[in-house]
Protein backbone atom coordinates (compact mmCIF):
# COMPACT_ATOMS: atom_id res chain seq x y z
CA UNK A 1 0.00 0.00 0.00
CA UNK A 2 2.59 2.40 1.08
CA UNK A 3 4.53 1.47 -2.18
CA UNK A 4 1.39 2.38 -4.11
CA UNK A 5 0.99 5.48 -2.60
CA UNK A 6 4.63 6.37 -3.32
CA UNK A 7 4.35 5.30 -6.79
CA UNK A 8 1.03 7.83 -6.85
CA UNK A 9 2.96 10.75 -5.31
CA UNK A 10 6.55 10.25 -7.42
CA UNK A 11 4.02 10.43 -10.27
CA UNK A 12 1.86 13.40 -9.59
CA UNK A 13 5.57 14.97 -8.73
CA UNK A 14 7.17 14.42 -11.86
CA UNK A 15 3.62 15.70 -13.88
CA UNK A 16 3.78 18.84 -11.50
CA UNK A 17 7.42 19.43 -12.23
CA UNK A 18 6.81 18.57 -16.31
CA UNK A 19 3.75 21.30 -15.72
CA UNK A 20 5.79 23.86 -13.99
CA UNK A 21 8.83 23.03 -17.27
CA UNK A 22 5.88 23.59 -19.66
CA UNK A 23 4.40 26.19 -18.30
CA UNK A 24 7.80 28.13 -17.95
CA UNK A 25 9.09 27.49 -21.90
CA UNK A 26 5.59 28.43 -23.37
CA UNK A 27 5.95 31.70 -20.83
CA UNK A 28 9.24 32.44 -22.16
CA UNK A 29 8.40 31.58 -25.90
CA UNK A 30 5.15 34.16 -25.88
CA UNK A 31 7.14 37.05 -24.04
CA UNK A 32 9.63 37.04 -26.41
CA UNK A 33 7.19 37.44 -28.98
CA UNK A 34 5.15 40.12 -27.47
CA UNK A 35 8.53 42.04 -26.92
CA UNK A 36 8.49 42.39 -30.67
CA UNK A 37 5.67 44.65 -30.06
CA UNK A 38 7.54 47.08 -27.76
CA UNK A 39 10.02 48.33 -30.23
CA UNK A 40 13.49 49.87 -29.67
CA UNK A 41 12.62 53.65 -28.95
CA UNK A 42 10.74 52.24 -26.11
CA UNK A 43 13.13 51.28 -22.40
CA UNK A 44 12.21 48.17 -21.03
CA UNK A 45 10.49 49.10 -17.36
CA UNK A 46 12.68 45.63 -16.34
CA UNK A 47 10.12 43.47 -14.86
CA UNK A 48 8.64 40.52 -16.51
CA UNK A 49 4.42 39.99 -15.91
CA UNK A 50 3.01 36.79 -17.00
CA UNK A 51 -0.08 34.64 -15.39
CA UNK A 52 -1.53 31.10 -15.81
CA UNK A 53 -5.14 31.93 -16.67
CA UNK A 54 -7.77 29.82 -17.04
CA UNK A 55 -11.68 30.54 -18.22
CA UNK A 56 -12.41 33.96 -17.26
CA UNK A 57 -9.65 34.08 -14.18
CA UNK A 58 -8.56 37.80 -14.07
CA UNK A 59 -4.91 39.11 -13.19
CA UNK A 60 -4.31 42.29 -11.82
CA UNK A 61 -1.19 44.71 -10.95
CA UNK A 62 -0.72 47.57 -9.98
CA UNK A 63 1.51 50.21 -11.33
CA UNK A 64 2.32 53.76 -10.86
CA UNK A 65 2.78 55.88 -14.92
CA UNK A 66 4.56 58.91 -14.25
CA UNK A 67 3.50 61.83 -16.10
CA UNK A 68 5.55 62.91 -18.80
CA UNK A 69 6.44 59.57 -20.24
CA UNK A 70 4.96 57.73 -22.73
CA UNK A 71 4.44 53.96 -22.05
CA UNK A 72 3.76 51.12 -24.35
CA UNK A 73 1.91 48.26 -23.09
CA UNK A 74 1.94 44.74 -24.92
CA UNK A 75 -0.49 42.20 -23.80
CA UNK A 76 -0.23 38.83 -25.10
CA UNK A 77 -1.41 34.76 -24.66
CA UNK A 78 -0.68 32.39 -27.31
CA UNK A 79 1.35 32.93 -30.39
CA UNK A 80 -1.24 35.36 -32.56
CA UNK A 81 -2.84 38.45 -31.73
CA UNK A 82 -6.16 39.26 -30.27
CA UNK A 83 -5.82 36.40 -27.33
CA UNK A 84 -5.87 38.91 -24.63
CA UNK A 85 -8.12 41.43 -23.51
CA UNK A 86 -6.37 44.27 -20.95
CA UNK A 87 -7.94 47.25 -19.46
CA UNK A 88 -6.69 50.09 -17.11
CA UNK A 89 -8.04 51.40 -14.23
CA UNK A 90 -7.44 54.57 -12.19
CA UNK A 91 -7.43 54.74 -8.83
CA UNK A 92 -11.06 55.54 -7.90
CA UNK A 93 -11.21 52.66 -10.56
CA UNK A 94 -12.95 54.92 -13.65
CA UNK A 95 -11.41 53.19 -16.96
CA UNK A 96 -9.01 54.72 -18.69
CA UNK A 97 -8.48 51.81 -21.56
CA UNK A 98 -9.73 49.26 -22.96
CA UNK A 99 -8.16 46.81 -25.40
CA UNK A 100 -11.54 45.23 -26.44
CA UNK A 101 -12.69 48.41 -27.34
CA UNK A 102 -9.64 47.99 -30.47
CA UNK A 103 -10.52 44.46 -31.75
CA UNK A 104 -8.16 43.34 -28.56
CA UNK A 105 -4.98 45.26 -30.23
CA UNK A 106 -2.17 43.47 -28.77
CA UNK A 107 -0.27 46.99 -27.72
CA UNK A 108 -1.15 50.94 -26.91
CA UNK A 109 0.64 53.76 -26.30
CA UNK A 110 0.13 55.56 -23.62
CA UNK A 111 0.86 59.45 -22.77
CA UNK A 112 1.12 60.41 -19.15
CA UNK A 113 0.87 64.10 -18.57
CA UNK A 114 0.64 63.83 -14.93
CA UNK A 115 1.32 60.78 -12.72
CA UNK A 116 -1.31 58.50 -12.11
CA UNK A 117 -1.62 55.29 -10.09
CA UNK A 118 -3.36 52.49 -11.95
CA UNK A 119 -4.50 49.20 -12.22
CA UNK A 120 -4.34 46.85 -15.24
CA UNK A 121 -6.31 44.13 -15.68
CA UNK A 122 -5.66 41.20 -17.91
CA UNK A 123 -7.69 38.19 -19.03
CA UNK A 124 -7.94 35.80 -21.84
CA UNK A 125 -10.12 36.12 -25.07
CA UNK A 126 -12.48 33.56 -24.02
CA UNK A 127 -13.26 33.48 -27.94
CA UNK A 128 -10.34 31.92 -28.65
CA UNK A 129 -8.90 30.15 -25.57
CA UNK A 130 -9.75 28.86 -22.06
CA UNK A 131 -6.05 28.77 -21.07
CA UNK A 132 -3.02 29.77 -21.48
CA UNK A 133 0.00 32.02 -20.39
CA UNK A 134 -1.03 35.64 -20.44
CA UNK A 135 2.07 37.89 -20.82
CA UNK A 136 2.20 41.63 -20.42
CA UNK A 137 5.50 43.90 -21.76
CA UNK A 138 5.95 47.35 -20.56
CA UNK A 139 8.59 50.14 -22.22
CA UNK A 140 8.41 53.82 -21.91
CA UNK A 141 10.25 56.89 -23.40
CA UNK A 142 10.55 60.65 -22.02
CA UNK B 1 -9.54 43.54 -2.12
CA UNK B 2 -9.51 40.20 -3.32
CA UNK B 3 -12.32 39.50 -5.95
CA UNK B 4 -12.70 35.82 -6.01
CA UNK B 5 -12.51 35.56 -9.47
CA UNK B 6 -9.48 37.45 -9.37
CA UNK B 7 -6.88 34.89 -8.90
CA UNK B 8 -3.42 36.38 -9.25
CA UNK B 9 -1.29 33.42 -10.68
CA UNK B 10 1.24 35.62 -12.51
CA UNK B 11 3.30 33.35 -13.30
CA UNK B 12 5.89 33.38 -10.65
CA UNK B 13 3.57 31.54 -7.90
CA UNK B 14 2.93 28.92 -11.13
CA UNK B 15 5.22 26.18 -9.00
CA UNK B 16 3.30 26.79 -5.58
CA UNK B 17 0.16 26.33 -7.89
CA UNK B 18 1.29 22.94 -9.75
CA UNK B 19 2.54 21.62 -6.21
CA UNK B 20 -0.09 22.47 -4.28
CA UNK B 21 -2.75 21.48 -7.00
CA UNK B 22 -1.02 17.67 -6.02
CA UNK B 23 -0.40 17.97 -2.55
CA UNK B 24 -2.86 20.49 -0.92
CA UNK B 25 -6.18 19.86 -2.56
CA UNK B 26 -8.58 18.44 -0.09
CA UNK B 27 -6.08 19.44 2.59
CA UNK B 28 -6.30 23.02 3.00
CA UNK B 29 -9.57 25.09 3.39
CA UNK B 30 -8.74 27.83 4.66
CA UNK B 31 -5.57 29.43 5.13
CA UNK B 32 -5.58 32.84 7.07
CA UNK B 33 -4.15 36.04 5.88
CA UNK B 34 -1.44 37.23 8.96
CA UNK B 35 -2.49 40.37 10.58
CA UNK B 36 0.31 42.53 8.33
CA UNK B 37 -2.21 42.67 5.81
CA UNK B 38 -2.44 41.96 1.63
CA UNK B 39 -0.24 40.27 -0.21
CA UNK B 40 -0.05 37.20 1.85
CA UNK B 41 -0.89 33.28 0.73
CA UNK B 42 -4.15 32.07 0.95
CA UNK B 43 -6.70 29.95 -0.28
CA UNK B 44 -9.60 30.25 -2.74
CA UNK B 45 -11.59 27.30 -2.06
CA UNK B 46 -14.38 28.54 -4.31
CA UNK B 47 -13.04 28.58 -7.79
CA UNK B 48 -10.24 25.90 -8.55
CA UNK B 49 -9.44 24.69 -5.20
CA UNK B 50 -5.95 25.20 -6.21
CA UNK B 51 -4.02 27.12 -3.79
CA UNK B 52 -3.86 30.82 -4.77
CA UNK B 53 -2.08 33.96 -4.14
CA UNK B 54 -3.84 36.65 -2.50
CA UNK B 55 -3.22 40.34 -2.97
CA UNK B 56 -2.05 42.16 -6.75
CA UNK B 57 0.74 42.04 -8.82
CA UNK B 58 3.04 44.69 -8.63
CA UNK B 59 4.92 47.08 -11.10
CA UNK B 60 7.50 49.03 -9.44
CA UNK B 61 8.37 51.97 -11.57
CA UNK B 62 11.72 51.81 -13.60
CA UNK B 63 14.85 53.76 -11.53
CA UNK B 64 16.00 54.83 -14.94
CA UNK B 65 12.99 57.28 -15.26
CA UNK B 66 13.96 59.02 -12.23
CA UNK B 67 17.29 59.29 -12.69
CA UNK B 68 16.76 60.84 -16.76
CA UNK B 69 14.69 63.64 -14.28
CA UNK B 70 17.20 64.00 -11.81
CA UNK B 71 19.77 64.54 -15.08
CA UNK B 72 16.95 66.78 -16.73
CA UNK B 73 16.30 68.81 -13.55
CA UNK B 74 20.20 70.30 -14.18
CA UNK B 75 21.89 68.36 -11.61
CA UNK B 76 25.49 67.88 -11.70
CA UNK B 77 26.83 63.89 -11.45
CA UNK B 78 27.86 63.37 -8.22
CA UNK B 79 29.78 60.09 -8.34
CA UNK B 80 29.71 59.79 -4.30
CA UNK B 81 25.84 59.27 -3.96
CA UNK B 82 26.01 55.73 -5.90
CA UNK B 83 27.68 52.36 -3.94
CA UNK B 84 30.94 51.71 -4.23
CA UNK B 85 31.74 49.14 -6.13
CA UNK B 86 34.40 47.36 -4.01
CA UNK B 87 32.11 46.38 -1.81
CA UNK B 88 30.35 44.30 -4.14
CA UNK B 89 32.63 41.25 -1.94
CA UNK B 90 31.17 42.23 1.16
CA UNK B 91 28.16 41.22 0.82
CA UNK B 92 27.67 37.80 1.78
CA UNK B 93 24.29 36.93 1.91
CA UNK B 94 21.51 36.23 -0.82
CA UNK B 95 19.36 39.09 0.58
CA UNK B 96 22.18 41.35 0.88
CA UNK B 97 23.18 39.99 -2.63
CA UNK B 98 19.53 40.46 -4.35
CA UNK B 99 18.92 44.06 -2.35
CA UNK B 100 22.53 45.72 -3.94
CA UNK B 101 22.00 43.50 -7.11
CA UNK B 102 18.99 46.35 -7.00
CA UNK B 103 21.08 49.20 -5.85
CA UNK B 104 23.93 48.73 -8.62
CA UNK B 105 21.32 48.83 -11.08
CA UNK B 106 19.97 52.20 -10.38
CA UNK B 107 23.54 53.04 -10.61
CA UNK B 108 24.61 52.11 -13.34
CA UNK B 109 21.06 53.72 -14.96
CA UNK B 110 22.16 57.01 -13.20
CA UNK B 111 26.15 56.93 -14.70
CA UNK B 112 24.73 55.63 -17.90
CA UNK B 113 22.47 59.07 -18.15
CA UNK B 114 25.16 61.04 -17.49
CA UNK B 115 27.45 59.63 -20.14
CA UNK B 116 29.68 57.98 -17.89
CA UNK B 117 30.93 54.67 -20.04
CA UNK B 118 33.76 53.56 -18.19
CA UNK B 119 31.95 53.90 -14.63
CA UNK B 120 28.91 51.89 -15.86
CA UNK B 121 31.30 48.89 -17.54
CA UNK B 122 32.38 48.67 -13.65
CA UNK B 123 29.26 48.76 -12.23
CA UNK B 124 27.98 45.91 -15.00
CA UNK B 125 30.78 43.65 -13.91
CA UNK B 126 29.53 43.56 -10.10
CA UNK B 127 26.28 43.26 -11.19
CA UNK B 128 27.67 40.35 -13.05
CA UNK B 129 29.13 38.78 -10.04
CA UNK B 130 26.41 39.49 -7.92
CA UNK B 131 23.75 38.03 -10.50
CA UNK B 132 26.22 34.69 -10.97
CA UNK B 133 26.16 34.12 -7.14
CA UNK B 134 22.87 34.70 -6.88
CA UNK B 135 22.62 31.61 -9.82
CA UNK B 136 20.55 33.73 -12.37
CA UNK B 137 21.35 32.27 -15.39
CA UNK B 138 20.64 34.28 -19.05
CA UNK B 139 20.50 37.47 -18.14
CA UNK B 140 23.55 39.15 -16.93
CA UNK B 141 27.10 37.94 -18.61
CA UNK B 142 30.24 39.04 -20.45
CA UNK B 143 28.07 39.24 -23.70
CA UNK B 144 25.98 41.79 -22.04
CA UNK B 145 29.02 44.06 -21.09
CA UNK B 146 30.24 43.82 -24.74
CA UNK B 147 26.85 44.65 -26.07
CA UNK B 148 26.92 47.68 -23.93
CA UNK B 149 30.18 48.42 -24.77
CA UNK B 150 29.72 48.25 -29.00
CA UNK B 151 26.63 50.54 -27.80
CA UNK B 152 28.70 53.52 -26.85
CA UNK B 153 26.87 57.13 -27.38
CA UNK B 154 23.94 55.68 -27.92
CA UNK B 155 22.36 56.11 -23.98
CA UNK B 156 18.88 54.95 -24.96
CA UNK B 157 20.20 51.89 -26.69
CA UNK B 158 22.84 51.36 -23.78
CA UNK B 159 19.98 51.69 -21.22
CA UNK B 160 17.57 49.02 -22.63
CA UNK B 161 20.25 46.57 -22.58
CA UNK B 162 20.51 46.99 -19.22
CA UNK B 163 16.69 47.27 -18.69
CA UNK B 164 16.04 44.11 -20.46
CA UNK B 165 18.52 41.83 -18.93
CA UNK B 166 16.87 43.21 -15.46
CA UNK B 167 13.74 41.51 -17.22
CA UNK B 168 15.38 39.01 -18.75
CA UNK B 169 16.43 38.21 -14.43
CA UNK B 170 13.07 38.93 -13.14
CA UNK B 171 11.76 36.32 -15.69
CA UNK B 172 13.71 34.04 -14.22
CA UNK B 173 13.63 34.24 -11.18
CA UNK B 174 9.94 34.03 -11.42
CA UNK B 175 10.12 30.54 -13.62
CA UNK B 176 11.98 29.56 -10.75
CA UNK B 177 9.89 30.34 -7.85
CA UNK B 178 12.47 32.66 -6.38
CA UNK B 179 10.05 35.97 -6.46
CA UNK B 180 11.24 36.99 -2.62
CA UNK B 181 14.77 37.77 -4.87
CA UNK B 182 13.40 39.73 -7.95
CA UNK B 183 11.41 42.04 -4.84
CA UNK B 184 14.39 42.33 -3.31
CA UNK B 185 16.15 43.33 -6.42
CA UNK B 186 13.15 45.66 -7.32
CA UNK B 187 13.18 47.53 -3.51
CA UNK B 188 16.82 48.15 -3.54
CA UNK B 189 16.75 50.10 -7.20
CA UNK B 190 13.81 51.85 -5.86
CA UNK B 191 15.54 52.70 -2.57
CA UNK B 192 19.00 53.31 -4.21
CA UNK B 193 16.98 56.01 -6.87
CA UNK B 194 14.72 57.30 -4.11
CA UNK B 195 18.25 58.21 -2.19
CA UNK B 196 19.78 60.44 -4.42
CA UNK B 197 16.32 62.00 -5.78
CA UNK B 198 16.00 63.00 -2.02
CA UNK B 199 19.93 63.96 -1.38
CA UNK B 200 19.91 66.37 -4.56
CA UNK B 201 15.75 67.61 -4.08
CA UNK B 202 17.15 69.05 -0.37
CA UNK B 203 20.19 70.69 -1.56
CA UNK B 204 18.11 72.11 -5.28
CA UNK B 205 14.63 72.05 -4.59
CA UNK B 206 14.02 71.38 -8.11
CA UNK B 207 9.87 71.20 -8.13
CA UNK B 208 9.73 68.80 -10.88
CA UNK B 209 12.03 65.96 -8.44
CA UNK B 210 10.20 67.00 -5.48
CA UNK B 211 7.15 66.30 -6.89
CA UNK B 212 8.44 62.60 -7.98
CA UNK B 213 9.56 62.04 -4.32
CA UNK B 214 6.21 62.62 -3.31
CA UNK B 215 4.82 60.04 -5.93
CA UNK B 216 6.50 57.36 -4.22
CA UNK B 217 4.09 57.16 -1.98
CA UNK B 218 1.86 55.20 -4.26
CA UNK B 219 5.50 52.87 -5.12
CA UNK B 220 6.06 52.27 -1.20
CA UNK B 221 2.92 51.26 -0.23
CA UNK B 222 3.07 48.68 -3.27
CA UNK B 223 6.55 47.59 -2.37
CA UNK B 224 5.39 46.85 1.00
CA UNK B 225 3.09 45.06 0.55
CA UNK B 226 5.12 42.99 -1.79
CA UNK B 227 8.02 42.63 0.82
CA UNK B 228 5.01 41.91 3.51
CA UNK B 229 4.82 37.99 2.42
CA UNK B 230 8.27 37.39 3.46
CA UNK B 231 8.18 38.90 6.49
CA UNK B 232 8.85 36.07 8.36
CA UNK B 233 12.10 35.21 6.48
CA UNK B 234 15.26 36.09 7.74
CA UNK B 235 16.26 39.60 7.38
CA UNK B 236 13.52 40.76 5.07
CA UNK B 237 11.16 41.69 8.84
CA UNK B 238 14.01 44.41 9.28
CA UNK B 239 13.49 46.06 5.90
CA UNK B 240 9.82 46.04 5.77
CA UNK B 241 9.94 47.31 9.22
CA UNK B 242 11.86 50.44 7.86
CA UNK B 243 9.97 50.78 4.70
CA UNK B 244 6.88 50.54 7.40
CA UNK B 245 8.57 53.57 9.37
CA UNK B 246 8.93 55.38 6.23
CA UNK B 247 5.87 55.16 4.76
CA UNK B 248 4.23 57.36 7.76
CA UNK B 249 6.55 60.23 6.83
CA UNK B 250 5.04 59.58 3.65
CA UNK B 251 1.55 59.63 5.26
CA UNK B 252 2.23 63.03 5.81
CA UNK B 253 2.48 64.02 1.84
CA UNK B 254 -0.96 65.16 0.12
CA UNK B 255 -2.18 63.93 -3.22
CA UNK B 256 -4.69 65.17 -4.54
CA UNK B 257 -5.86 63.51 -7.72
CA UNK B 258 -8.54 64.45 -10.34
CA UNK B 259 -9.81 62.13 -13.16
CA UNK B 260 -10.54 64.13 -16.53
CA UNK B 261 -11.21 61.56 -19.51
CA UNK B 262 -9.05 60.61 -21.81
CA UNK B 263 -8.35 61.63 -25.46
CA UNK B 264 -7.82 58.62 -28.11
CA UNK B 265 -5.92 58.93 -31.43
CA UNK B 266 -6.66 55.36 -32.88
CA UNK B 267 -4.73 55.98 -35.93
CA UNK B 268 -1.43 56.16 -33.46
CA UNK B 269 -3.00 53.63 -31.45
CA UNK B 270 -2.76 56.41 -28.53
CA UNK B 271 -4.49 57.42 -25.61
CA UNK B 272 -3.76 60.33 -23.45
CA UNK B 273 -4.12 60.42 -20.48
CA UNK B 274 -5.67 63.81 -18.58
CA UNK B 275 -6.28 63.22 -15.35
CA UNK B 276 -4.16 65.22 -13.04
CA UNK B 277 -2.20 64.49 -10.27
CA UNK B 278 -1.10 67.24 -7.58
CA UNK B 279 1.86 66.41 -4.97
CA UNK B 280 2.10 68.65 -1.81
CA UNK B 281 5.15 67.97 -0.09
CA UNK B 282 6.65 70.13 2.79
CA UNK B 283 10.75 71.03 3.30
CA UNK B 284 10.42 70.19 6.51
CA UNK B 285 8.81 66.56 5.04
CA UNK B 286 11.28 66.15 2.15
CA UNK B 287 13.66 66.46 4.96
CA UNK B 288 12.31 63.97 6.61
CA UNK B 289 11.99 61.53 4.01
CA UNK B 290 15.31 62.15 3.15
CA UNK B 291 17.06 61.59 6.41
CA UNK B 292 15.06 58.23 6.29
CA UNK B 293 15.81 56.86 2.83
CA UNK B 294 19.62 57.43 3.95
CA UNK B 295 19.52 55.28 7.01
CA UNK B 296 17.56 52.59 5.24
CA UNK B 297 19.82 53.15 2.06
CA UNK B 298 23.00 52.71 3.97
CA UNK B 299 22.04 50.19 5.95
CA UNK B 300 21.78 48.06 2.67
CA UNK B 301 25.23 48.98 1.32
CA UNK B 302 26.75 49.08 4.36
CA UNK B 303 27.68 52.04 5.47
CA UNK B 304 26.25 52.73 8.59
Amino acid sequence: MKTKTLKILSAALIMGLAHVGNASAQCDSIAKICSENVTANYISDGQSYRALLNGDQVAEFRATFYGGSTYRIAGCSGFTDGNLIFEIYDEDHNQLFASSEYKNTPYWDFQFGSTVDCTIEAKLNSANSMSGCATLIIGFKQ
Amino acid sequence: MIKSKYVNKWMGYSGALAFAAIFMVGCVSDVKKDDAGEGVAEVDSSATKLMTIGGNMFSIPSPIQTAMLIEKSGADYNKSFLNDAKKVTTYATNYQKALNLGVYGADVGYVTIYDQSQDAIKYLSVINKLSDELGITGAFDENTIKRFENNFGKRDSMLNLVAVAYRNSDAFLKDNDRMNVGALILAGGWIETLYFSTQIAVKNKNQDVINRIGEQKYTLNNIVKMLTQYYNQPEYDVLVDDLIELAYDFDAIDIQYTYEKSTVDIAKKTTKINSKTVVVITPEHLKAIADKVAKIRNKIVGQQ
